[in-house]
C-alpha cells in the first residue's frame, strides 16, 4: 500500500519542528523503527535547513514544498524550492578532519538517507531523499 | 518543544540545563547563553546537561563545537552529559562524539571521570 502526503511550509525556522513531527509520524506509520525514524527526521530537517539558509538566504517568507511517499519497503521525500542554486562544494560537505562549527548538514543528510539526489530546476531546486526499511537489494522498489 | 536553557552553580562548575529541541530556530539562543557563561569569568568550568534535549541538528552541534573551542581559548573546561540517542547519533554521524568530554550523568561530569 502506498501512502502519500504533501506539505507546504514557509521557510521559517520556527516551523521546522512541524515538518519534523509530520515526517517522523509518517515514517512511523510506514513501519520504520524508532532509530530509523530519528535518522529520517535528522536528514529531512537538515535538508529543510539548507533550503532556508542557502537556497533562500535566510528569508523566512518563501515556500518549501515537501512530498512524502511511502510503502513498507521505502520512504521517499522530495523537497522543492524556488531559491538559488546549491554550491557544488556544499553538496559534498566539508572534510570532517578540522574542528569547526559549520558545514555538517550534508554529512548528516548523506549519513542518514540511502539515496540523495539533487537537481537544479528552472527557477528552483529539487532534492530527493530515499530511506529503505532494509538494506537495498534489486527486488526493492522505491514508492 | 522550544528550547529552554537555565544556569546553576554546583561546586566550581556552571551547569547549563538544556531542555527541548536545539534546531535552527533555537540554536542562536543556546549559543548566546553558552558563550556568555564561558566568557563570564577566567578559566570557566561549564557542564552542559543534555538529558532534556529531544532533538539537535547541525546548528546545535555547531554551538557545541563553538563552545568547546571558546573554552579552550579561555583556559576553561567544557563537558557534556546526559546524551540521549538523538544527540549521540548526530555527534557520531559528524564524527564529533570523541572530540567532547562526555559523561553519563552530573555526578560523573563533576568528578571529571569518563
Amino acid at each position: 500500500m502506498k501512502l502519500l502526503f504533501k506539505l507546504e511550509v514557509p521557510s521559517d525556522p520556527q516551523l521546522t519542528t512541524v515538518v519534523r513531527s509530520a515526517v517522523k509520524q509518517f515514517a512511523t506509520v510506514i513501519g520504520f523503527s524508532e532509530e530509523q525514524c530519528r535518522a529520517i527526521t535528522a536528514g529531512l530537517d537538515e535538508a529543510v535547513t539548507n533550503i532556508i539558509r542557502h537556497a533562500y538566504r535566510d528569508r523566512h517568507d518563501q515556500a518549501i514544498h515537501l512530498t512524502c511517499r511511502g510503502n513498507d519497503t521505502a520512504l521517499e521525500l522530495i523537497l522543492e524550492d524556488a531559491g538559488g542554486p546549491a554550491d557544488p562544494e556544499e553538496l559534498h560537505g566539508r572534510p570532517l578532519d578540522k574542528l569547526q562549527p559549520g558545514g555538517l548538514g550534508m554529512h548528516i543528510i548523506r549519513g542518514t538517507m540511502d539515496e540523495v539526489e539533487y537537481q537544479r530546476l528552472p527557477g528552483g531546486n529539487r532534492l530527493r531523499l530515499v530511506k529503505y526499511t532494509k538494506p537495498k537489494n534489486s527486488e526493492e522498489k522505491c514508492p | 518543544m522550544p528550547v529552554r536553557v537555565s544556569a546553576r552553580q554546583v561546586e566550581d562548575a556552571t551547569i547549563l540545563d538544556v531542555v527541548g529541541e536545539v534546531d535552527l530556530h533555537a540554536s542562536p539562543e543556546l549559543r548566546k547563553v553558552l558563550l556568555d557563561v564561558l566568557r563570564e569569568k577566567p578559566a570557566p568550568h561549564v557542564l552542559m546537561n543534555l538529558q532534556g534535549v529531544t532533538y539537535i541538528d547541525s546548528s546545535g552541534v555547531a554551538v557545541l563545537v563553538e563552545g568547546l573551542k571558546t573554552s579552550a581559548t579561555v583556559d576553561g573546561r567544557f563537558a557534556l552529559y546526559g546524551l540521549g540517542p538523538e544527540v549521540r547519533e548526530v555527534l557520531e554521524l559528524t564524527q564529533l562524539l570523541s572530540v567532547f568530554e562526555v559523561y553519563e550523568n552530573e555526578q560523573e561530569s563533576l568528578r571529571g571521570h569518563r
